[in-house]
């Protein structure tokens, strides 16, 4: 067992170095294209437009290792955008207060998801199609109630919100710090807690963990409030970096979101990942994306790099796990 | 007596119910929406989610998913748009179309047959990679000043204001359900979704039809694509954006489950239809149409949830039943000593 423990890490440490080592490359590749990437300022001003990726994929992890997807974050950075928006403008609350309301309001979000998933069976996927058609329209709804224009957006938040996206502490910003934050937070929970081996083992094998004693559902209804927490955080953080509070913010985000989990070496049936891998393909996708920018290709078509290094990814870790596969790579190799 | 039971047994009534309940309520509140004028400009609205329903249900048939169909329309729609509009004939403009359309969803089933990936990654991927590629092909612009001939086609009227392309709908769904209720070749599909191992054990070429799946289902969203075009009558590089979650969500709807092998495309007609009347309904409740995707997300997890439940209740009642005869059985085995 202990020996089993080793390699299994031994191999996702490998799987991270690999990950790190793309992204030292990526830097220096996109370096010679661009000198101008290389400035500090760039590269940590750059975060601003994947943060909420890598925040939201620290989450996602735990519910595709508990074997489920979660396709709605993006309606909920949408919907916390417009609640925190229109909770400042029009109630007239203070900032941070509305952002906890708003963060409260991401967590009911994705409990209820969850509730659904756990406790109905149905498809995670179906669940959180509808949440997502739910929570984007109850974005238009809250719109609605408020008395600014949709496509305008609300506008104008006080210095110390805006200081989430624009300020910094000791030269590190401030999102870069809430991200490290977040990474520690989850790798602790997932990774030190009962709670995270709960998570692993729902993922692995429901039904005996049922018959074990763990409480299989609400432990994988929580996974879903997760997701939405952390939805709302990005939707905090990109509310307070573009200075507007929208109701379709973080509409495209699915894939990007998905990739990194996937990149980062979370397995799609469950049971298997971590989060260290997710935040550091997150971060992989962002500098590919903003370094493909730089170099000058539009960025309407960044959607293709990051579709086909999801199905790269997907091929190379199918194929090799494919024992037909594996023998003949190894016969060849031998023959060499 | 014994089709009248069949057909209450079927799943796609609860659907047409749904749909039907949907109509009268709205009608109570507004009868004006029960004229059959507009009714049937209802069914105008839907008959681009119906192809691609119908599309989409051979691919969850197989209890595979396809998250690319809005972008493969899309791209689609672009390619027959770009040729209408530089005046090639309208014959060669759609089976371009087509072609990009069977191209599209021949790559999505060799991803998902031949290199094992899981269909809702790989087609979550190249929805990104289709739709990037028609930014590449329009160059962001937007595709207009077609042809009004071709524009007209979706004008074109049949029984006061039904669009003549939502009864080609019909007919296609009408042979398609056949296809797959009567022939052993269409039955296929049903059979891998249901039980993939066991279809593979009695000869079924489950990978084959899997792909064939994913081949048709592009298809569909190119023909979805031509009456797209002809009906908006211009093309942008957001085009068909959604689509997707829309033909998901009409198949689920329509009383097709996710995990395969239950469902018919009957049933998807249904699922789009209802989709393409909410904004409809809402605007007869003179509500906002913003209301839309918080009807269908509603709508959605409600059908989907009670499935689930009568489903389960009825597996439940299934056993209780079969152990009810089993204890029987003894009693009477105990009589006879």
């Amino acid at each position: 067992m202990n020996n089993f423990g080793k390699t299994m890490k031994s191999k996702l440490l490998s799987w991270e170095m690999l990950l790190v080592v793309v992204l030292v490359l990526e830097i220096i590749i996109f370096g010679q294209i661009n000198p101008r990437f290389l400035r500090i300022n760039v590269l940590m001003g750059s975060i601003n437009d994947f943060i909420s990726i890598c925040v939201i994929s620290l989450f996602v992890t735990f519910v595709m290792i508990t074997g489920g997807i979660d396709i709605q974050a993006g309606s909920i950075i949408g919907l916390t955008s417009i609640t925190v928006g229109m909770l400042w403008q029009d109630k007239g609350l203070n900032i941070w207060v509305a952002a906890i309301f708003a963060i409260v309001v991401g967590l009911l979000c994705g409990l209820l998801s969850g509730f659904f998933v756990a406790y109905t069976g149905v498809q995670p996927m179906v669940v959180t199609l509808g949440g997502s058609f739910l929570y984007s329209g109850l974005a238009l709804a809250v719109v609605n109630m408020s008395s600014s224009e949709a496509y305008e957006g609300i506008g104008g938040f006080p210095e110390s919100f805006m200081k989430l996206s624009s300020g910094n502490v000791a030269g590190i910003p401030n999102q870069l710090i809430i991200f490290i934050a977040l990474i520690i937070i989850s790798y602790i929970l997932l990774h030190k807690t009962k709670y995270g081996r709960y998570v692993f083992l729902c993922g692995v094998n429901p039904s005996a963990s049922e018959y074990s004693g763990i409480r299989v559902k609400p432990i994988i209804m929580s996974t879903y409030g997760l997701s939405g927490m952390s939805a709302s955080i990005a939707g905090l953080i990109l509310t307070s970096y573009l200075g507007s509070a929208k109701s379709d913010l973080g509409a495209t985000y699915t894939l990007p979101i998905i990739t990194a989990v996937v990149l980062g070496g979370t397995s799609n049936t469950g049971g298997k990942g971590g989060v260290i891998g997710t935040a550091i393909a997150a971060v992989v996708i962002g500098i590919l994306k903003f370094g493909l920018n730089m170099s000058g290709m539009p960025s309407q078509y960044l959607d293709i790099p990051v579709g086909i290094l999801l199905i790269v990814v997907l091929t190379f870790r199918m194929t090799s796990s494919n024992p037909a596969v594996v023998a003949k790579f190894k016969k060849l190799t031998g023959k060499k | 007596m014994n089709v009248v039971k069949k057909l209450f047994k079927a799943r796609e009534i609860s659907s047409f119910l749904c749909l039907l309940a949907m109509f009268l309520l709205v009608g109570l509140v507004n009868p004006s929406f029960l004229k059959p004028q507009n009714i049937m400009l209802c069914f105008n609205g839907s008959i681009v989610y119906i192809l691609i329903a119908v599309g989409m249900a051979f691919v969850i048939l197989t209890g595979e998913i396809d998250c690319s169909i809005g972008a493969q329309l899309g791209l689609a729609a672009a390619v027959c748009a770009t040729f209408l509009k530089n005046e090639a004939p309208w014959g060669v403009a759609i089976l371009l179309a087509l072609l990009v359309g069977l191209v599209c969803g021949t790559i999505n089933g060799f991803g998902v047959t031949v290199l094992h990936i899981p269909s809702i990654i790989m087609t979550l991927g190249t929805n990104g990679i289709y739709r990037g590629l028609i930014y590449v092909y329009t160059q962001g612009k937007w595709v207009e000043n077609l042809p009004a001939g071709f524009k007209g086609l979706a004008q074109t009227n049949i029984f006061g204001n039904l669009c003549w392309f939502f009864v080609m709908d019909l007919v296609i769904m009408l042979l398609v359900f056949l296809y797959l209720r009567k022939t052993r070749h269409g039955k296929r599909f049903a059979a891998v979704g249901d039980n993939e191992m066991g279809a593979d054990l009695i000869g079924i070429p489950v990978a084959r039809t899997k792909m064939l799946a994913f081949i048709i289902c592009g298809a569909f969203s190119a023909l979805g694509a031509v009456l797209y075009v002809s009906r908006v009558g211009f093309v942008t590089a957001i085009s068909g954006n959604g689509y997707e979650m829309k033909a998901i969500a009409a198949c689920v709807i329509g009383g097709i489950s996710l995990s395969g092998g239950v469902g018919t495309v009957a049933g998807a007609t249904i699922g789009g239809i209802i989709m393409a009347s909410i904004s409809r309904l809402l605007v007869f409740l003179k509500i906002s149409s913003d209301y839309d995707n918080t009807i269908t997300g509603i709508l959605l997890i409600a059908i989907v949830v009670i499935d689930s439940l009568a489903q389960r209740r009825s597996v439940e009642k299934a056993r209780r039943e079969r152990l009810a005869a089993r204890v029987t059985e003894t009693e009477g085995g105990a009589d006879h000593e």
